[in-house]
């Protein structure tokens, strides 16, 4: 029996399982497994216990990332801290909408920036602007969309772009060039964002919303909200500036730093385990749908449907590959997360770099439309993550309607960027 | 150095809080998740992985 | 109640299956019986004391002519997960002989990433070479160093010391970590301990065996600073014209953290680096075994060849790690001998090394010995 033959029946087998277990009401995280083990079993490799638990390893470090950046987040609202600082935004912008706008974006960038991950953005200020622009009279799916499309930029934004770099790493090309043409349609698409889809916002009935808006406790002050962050960046930056004297800290320990200092800084009593086991299990979705991916993606390489999978999309004529990077990138994005990168991006780059494009500027125009796959189901993981920490309870289809119009924005942007990528090659200067 | 066993400590709370959620739980979709997410935080702690 | 002690017990199976598997592994014994050639065996850390003990503490397997000449170092496992580089090596320690010169071979340059697999790579834990007395099996390894080893990785790896940045786990890649730095990661570490090498043994060549995908550019081909370049092209023109297609390039620039620049840069050492094909390590490839790693043949790497898409030629044929390990003695043996003839005083005259039809024709396996008769006083472990 030929390759080809062989991992299709193995895909068909993965994705009647997902059917299956999605069928019996079985979670994503699980059905995932299901399709990964089927496809062990199938592919002739029985319970490949190393192999589950080595797939279960690829995302441990991010998983790491993710606990502690949320607790910080936890404690801080636990502490009032969350609650102090939207009064305060509120009193002094609440005039000045425009200006309002531009501080809020910029916020959402640069946690993503700095970290690589949108849901750190959507972790660390998610809530706060949603506030924000709820009380501007912006509908919670709005609100979830802005946040959501701008903490995915800020992923995509330099000097950290994960996308960029797994891609960049697996060609084995310098990740260098990359700041331009990564920031600047980051910045440009994030601002069109907030303002295309806040334009019918009303200005901010103060006293009503003051009222609304929970009292923090009275012994909170900036300088207890500020000094964590003051922390976390003093952290990370002396990790850029000194990174030959200073020693590699890690996101995941900077984050804890940061947490530590918010619960010691606290002006009320937190319970400490209570929050952390609240954020291990609110978090378990997103971990958990991590974890299951990781297997599935180790099992897809074992049984060779990842090959499948990724010479089909390479072997494409390439103007069909291009125009359809709206739709293979998000998708891939939606079953891989950052797995995308070394699947579909390496081939992908590969195939750009035949045809003599910039492989810089095409791979940071990839770069912009990726992040988007993070709202598609059956994963949506920041997508679903955002609408948690928003607090949406209307329905997930109408958050994404509000996404439409930024992501065909973005989609747009990215895509000429991959088509005029050799025209675009003097913004790789640095 | 100092870092790395941090990190070892930071992985043994994780399970710590894993495992207690994991024993409280009533669903079995969430128990079945939590061993799963449990297996590399275990694995590396054991320092086999 | 029963149902979560199923559930856990099925975890705690799980845990226990794979541990032991990713133990195993890692405690593999990979022997080396020293051949005729090796007057010494010494350690990495005799060059550099702070990896004593560590993973990486490398053995450095010394051959000595009797008339003086140069010194050539070679690293095989800079990336563990590209076979034939460690397979040449074993050739060299466990066949060689020298006339002239020194030698200085390290079969495990990243030791610590020969003891770990990719998550989500799905490689084989190890592999075997089959030999006239049943087979002899290495570790598996990765491009990257264990992060049992080095752990945490930083949000963004900053190459010491250029500055440039790189991705963040490239910072346990030991071929993105040259010239290295004495207080840095395990690897980087690594790297300043065989630049303390390449300096106190005033070491003239530096060969960097390595393999790659077929859709990376730099394949088949060897590549080399601007030092080498007069060597790495009369040798490849040599080989391409006797034995098999061979290239050459420059080491690019602006390129840093690698072999073939920095190690240039920052000794009076030639750096050299080759690359064989090798279809395991393609984005395309198929079933991901023991079998697509030694034999080199993939459906899908073929598809995407005829698309059009690759830097090397394939066919059904596959690339078998005999080819792949041939071309590394071959081309190392021609090295030597333009080197040799360019510099009479510095010559390095190896002997007893296999050409490229004789490693196809006999198989890389009839190049190792067998550990169970020889003498134990010969034996290392890698
Ligand atoms: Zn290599």
């Amino acid at each position: 029996m030929s390759m080809t033959t062989s991992a299709t029946i193995i895909l068909a087998a993965m994705v009647a399982a997902y059917i299956a277990a999605k069928i019996f009401k079985i979670s994503t995280e699980l059905s995932m497994l299901a399709a990964a083990l089927v496809g062990g079993l199938v592919g002739g490799a029985g319970l490949p216990a190393r192999h589950i638990a080595e797939g279960a390893f690829t995302y441990l470090d991010i998983c790491l990332i993710f606990i502690t950046a949320t607790l910080f987040m936890n404690l801080l609202k636990e502490s009032g801290g969350v609650a102090f600082v939207v009064r305060r935004i509120l009193k002094r912008f609440h005039k000045h909408k425009f200006l309002l706008f531009i501080m809020l974006a910029v916020l959402m960038l640069i946690p993503g920036m700095l970290t690589g991950a949108g849901s750190v953005t959507v972790l660390i200020v998610g809530g706060m602007v949603a506030t924000v622009l709820g009380y501007m009279g912006i509908p919670k799916p709005k609100a979830a969309a802005i946040v959501f499309v701008i903490a995915g930029l800020s992923a995509a934004a330099p000097p950290v772009s994960l996308w960029a770099m797994l891609t960049a790493a697996g060609v084995n090309m310098p990740y260098v060039g990359f700041f331009l043409p990564l920031m600047i349609p980051c910045l440009v698409l994030a601002l069109l964002t907030i303002f295309i889809l806040g334009w019918k916002s009303k200005p901010v009935d103060l006293e009503q919303a003051l009222k609304e808006l929970p009292e923090p406790p009275a012994r909170m002050n900036w300088l207890k909200i500020v000094l964590p962050f003051l922390v976390f960046f003093a952290l990370v930056i002396a990790g850029r500036i000194w990174p030959f004297d200073f020693p590699i800290m890690g996101l995941p320990l900077v984050f804890a730093f940061a947490a530590a200092i918010t619960l010691l800084l606290s002006p009320v009593h937190i319970d400490f385990l209570d929050v952390s086991r609240r954020t291990v299990h609110q978090l378990l979705p997103l971990i958990g749908t991590l974890t299951c991916v990781g297997v599935l993606v180790q099992i897809m390489t074992l049984t060779g449907v990842r090959g499948l999978i990724s010479v089909t999309v390479v072997t494409l004529p390439a103007m069909v590959v291009i125009l359809t990077l709206f739709l293979t990138l998000p998708v891939s994005e939606s079953v891989l997360m950052w797995g995308a990168a070394p699947v579909l991006g390496v081939p992908l780059v590969l195939l750009f770099n035949t045809m003599n494009l910039n492989p810089v500027i095409a791979l940071a125009g990839m770069s912009v439309i990726w992040p988007l796959g993070d709202a598609i189901p059956p994963t949506a993981i920041i997508g679903r993550l955002t609408v948690e920490t928003v607090g949406m309870k209307e329905r997930y289809s109408t958050f994404l309607k509000y996404c439409i119009i930024p992501a065909v924005l973005i989609i747009l942007v990215g895509t000429l960027m991959v088509i005029f990528s050799k025209k675009l090659a003097f913004l790789t200067v640095f | 150095m100092i870092i790395t066993i941090l990190y070892y400590l930071l992985v043994a709370f994780v399970v710590f809080l894993m495992g207690w959620n994991l024993l409280k739980s009533k669903k079995w979709q969430e128990e079945v998740l939590y061993v799963i997410v449990l297996l590399p935080f275990l694995l590396r702690l054991l320092r086999l992985k | 109640m029963i149902r979560k002690t199923i559930i856990i017990t099925l975890g705690l199976i799980l845990l226990v299956f794979s541990g032991l598997s990713f133990y195993k592994s890692r405690h593999l014994k990979e022997p080396v019986v020293i051949g005729p050639g090796v007057t010494q065996v010494k350690k990495l850390s005799e060059y550099f004391p702070a990896i004593k003990g560590s993973a990486n503490d490398a053995n450095v397997y010394v051959l000595e002519g009797a008339k003086k000449g140069g010194a050539l170092l070679v690293l095989g496992g800079s990336h563990p997960e590209e076979p034939a580089a460690r397979l040449t090596t074993w050739i060299l320690t466990e066949n060689a002989t020298l006339e002239q010169g020194r030698i200085f071979v390290v079969n495990s340059a990243n030791r610590s990433a020969t003891t770990v697999t990719r998550p989500s790579g799905a490689y084989p834990a190890s592999y075997t070479i089959k030999t006239d007395w049943g087979g002899q099996t290495f570790r598996m390894g990765d491009r990257w160093a264990n992060p049992l080893d080095q752990w945490p990785d930083p949000e963004v790896y900053i190459h010491y010391p250029t500055r440039q940045n790189l991705a963040y786990m490239d910072i346990r890649n030991l071929n993105r970590t040259w010239p290295g730095r004495a207080n840095g990661t395990l690897t980087e570490k690594t790297c300043y301990a065989l630049v303390e090498l390449i300096k106190k043994e005033n070491v003239d060549i530096v060969i960097d065996l390595h393999e790659a995908e077929l859709q990376y550019p730099v394949i088949s081909t060897i590549v080399s600073h601007q030092k080498g370049l007069d060597v790495a092209a009369m040798a490849s023109m040599v080989l391409s014209d006797e034995e098999f297609k061979m290239g050459m390039e420059k080491s690019p620039l602006e390129l840093h953290g690698l072999s073939h620049r920095e190690i240039g840069d920052h000794t009076n050492a030639v750096p050299l680096l080759f690359e064989t094909p090798e279809p395991f390590l393609d984005a395309t490839r198929g079933r991901t075994d023991e079998k697509l790693l030694l034999e080199g043949k993939d459906e899908f790497v073929v598809r995407a060849g005829k698309r059009g898409l690759l830097f090397e030629k394939i066919d059904e044929k596959g690339w078998p790690i005999d080819v792949r390990v041939g071309r590394h003695c071959s081309t190392i043996l021609q090295v030597l001998d333009v080197w040799s003839q360019d510099h009479a005083d510095k010559a390095v005259a190896l002997r007893n090394v296999p050409k490229y039809d004789e490693v196809i024709k006999k198989g890389t396996g009839a190049f190792l010995r067998d550990p169970s008769k020889a003498d134990p006083k010969l034996i290392y472990y890698e």
